[in-house]
């Protein structure tokens, strides 16, 4: 099954095996991941789901939309090349396995 | 690509979470299954006093936070769920607990089933176009000015009014909540009194439970005005697009009977609230003279001001879901069909959510995510438009206007509600 390892900030890891389809937002908060909020339901609406990927995965993520874009700049925490939010991330036959950062902060 | 030099429009700014609109969810549905009595094996708190509630809420939320988070309640005919996990749990799954609860009174006041009582995806094709309208940038750039020029228009009348009969909630606060909406909506030249009285009409008719007639006929002339208007707006706005709310729901490609719906739906619920935040704010400064200060000398705490005001007295206390199966809630069976109510108000109350604290009024407490703005899919689409017409426009104005703003002590306040809770009067005075 793919993966997605959620790494806190203070370096624990944790790695959930997902369905095709599903957003790296969803499961986070589906399983109780701390730090993904995702309050607007995945709508690009809150940036309250922001992470860091790591450079290894860039390659396979879709483009940001111009929304994803404009919300990035409303996240709580520091926005970096490798910010992106994760209701925008679907797992897929592109991409099986994804690490990402959850930064410090979302509110 | 990532623009990182970019700057968010509420840089600096903590968040905050949305919320929702109809007014008369809360005491909605009549008809659902009601749970057999006998094999009840629910917590039942048949001791809540409705009454009581719209006086007062906050002690009753907390009794029912410690003996029964999700109860039974047969005055209201529906189950309570009044702590934080549990709310959030409702949230997360709409397949579970639909908003397109039975019997909904909302549907029938507007003449048509809005966002609101709809789970994705339909809810999501009325919901995505208006979004783009909605977010901070727009908000920002576009309304920001907007919402500024009806803020001086209003301060001017509460000076002529003068510090010993100014009402802030009469002659501030409705008449530009009531404004910014039209403006927002895109609604042209109606005037702030005939959309603050579609919007109570639609309100009494979401809450009309009781099916009283003379509601209806109130609720069905406004839902008729607002159709005419509407029925002119959509193909003007298809010839002349703007950034306003039914422009981009007029070229959205929805049928009109969908625009008009959640047209109204914004009506009923995009007034009331922004309308109370800026009685609450102003009462909750008002009680904090610490907390105040601390504003008044740095503005980028303005955001924390409103956010904390808004968890500390929702404006809307409840909202209705239906559950879609039987299933287990926080420990608690729930029959299938069951009406419950999402007590965000309490939720945002929960001690072991905010700690021993949250009761307390605290604009530097350690932020935590709370649901005064809902919360999933139907979290309030207003609610950027809600912290900036408000939290950082139309309250720090007023406090610039007119230095030393606080309640009037010798003048009566007076609060009112549970499903949507706010000031009624707020008698102000100032240096
Ligand atoms: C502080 C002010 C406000 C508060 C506290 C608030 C609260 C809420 C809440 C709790 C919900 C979710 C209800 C539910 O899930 O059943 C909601 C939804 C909604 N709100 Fe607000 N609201 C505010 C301002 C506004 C404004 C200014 C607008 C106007 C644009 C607005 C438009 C809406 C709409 C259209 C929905 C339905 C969203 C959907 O179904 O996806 N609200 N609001
Ligand atoms: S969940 Fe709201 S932006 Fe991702």
């Amino acid at each position: 099954m793919p993966t997605i390892t959620y790494t806190q900030p203070n370096g624990t890891q944790q790695t959930l095996e997902v369905a095709e389809g599903t957003t790296l937002m969803r499961a986070a908060v589906s399983n109780g991941v701390d730090g993904i909020v995702g309050e607007c339901g995945g709508q690009a609406m809150c940036a309250t789901c922001h992470v860091y990927v790591r450079p290894e995965y860039a390659q396979a993520l879709p483009e940001i939309s111009d929304d994803e874009d404009e919300m990035l700049d409303c996240a709580a925490a520091e926005r970096t090349d490798r910010s992106r939010l994760a209701c925008q991330i679907k797992i897929d036959a592109e991409l099986t396995e994804i690490v990402v950062d959850i930064p410090a902060g979302q509110l | 690509m990532t623009t990182q030099d970019a700057q968010c429009p509420f840089h600096g700014n903590s968040e905050t979470r949305g919320d929702d609109a109809d007014s008369a969810r809360a005491s909605q549905h009549q008809v659902h299954t009601i749970p057999s009595q006998e094999a009840a094996d629910y917590p039942v708190a048949d001791w809540v006093d409705v009454a009581a509630l719209a006086s007062d809420p906050y002690p009753i939320y907390a009794r029912l936070r410690a003996e029964s988070p999700v109860a039974w309640v047969p005055q209201l005919n529906k189950f309570l769920v009044t702590n934080y996990a549990g709310c959030h749990a409702v949230e997360q799954d709409q397949e579970i607990f639909s908003a397109n609860v039975s019997g909904a009174t909302m549907t029938r006041a507007i003449g048509a089933q809005p966002m609101l009582r709809k789970d994705d995806p339909e809810h999501s094709a009325d919901r995505a176009p208006v979004n783009p309208v909605l977010r901070p940038k727009s908000i920002k750039e576009v309304w920001g000015p907007v919402f500024e020029g009806n803020a001086e228009t209003y301060l001017e009348k509460v000076a002529e009014i003068g510090p010993h009969e100014a009402d802030l909630n009469r002659d501030y606060a409705a008449p530009v909540a009531s404004q910014n909406l039209i403006d927002l909506l895109g609604l042209k030249d109606v005037s702030v009194e005939q959309v603050r009285r579609w919007s109570h009409a639609f309100i009494a008719g979401m809450g009309n439970v009781l099916d009283d007639p003379a509601i209806w006929e109130r609720c069905d002339a406004s839902t008729e005005e607002a159709d005419r208007l509407l029925e002119e707006l959509i193909p003007y706005y298809r010839q002349n697009p703007d950034a306003s709310m039914v422009s981009a729901w007029a070229n959205s490609g929805l049928p009109a009977s969908n625009v008009a719906a959640n047209v109204k739906l914004t009506i009923s619920g995009g007034m009331n609230e922004p309308q109370h935040m800026v009685t609450n704010m102003v009462w909750a400064l008002s009680n904090h003279p610490e907390q105040s200060a601390l504003v008044f000398t740095d503005p980028l705490l303005w955001a924390a001001a409103f956010d904390e005001a808004v968890r500390w007295q929702s404006p809307i206390g409840m909202y209705p879901r239906e559950t879609t199966r039987e299933t287990i809630l926080e420990g608690v069976r729930i029959p299938a069909g069951a009406g419950i109510g999402v007590v965000v108000a309490s939720a945002n109350h929960d001690e072991a959510h905010f700690g021993d604290s949250a009761a307390d009024f605290d604009i530097n407490r350690p932020k935590r995510p709370h649901l005064a703005f809902g919360s999933g899919v139907h979290l309030c689409a207003g609610h950027w438009a809600a912290k900036t017409s408000i939290g950082q426009i139309a309250v720090p104005m007023a406090y610039k206007r007119f230095p030393g703003l606080r309640v009037d002590k010798q003048r009566n306040e007076s609060w009112d509600g549970w499903v949507f809770r706010g000031l009624t009067s707020l008698p102000v005075t100032w240096n």
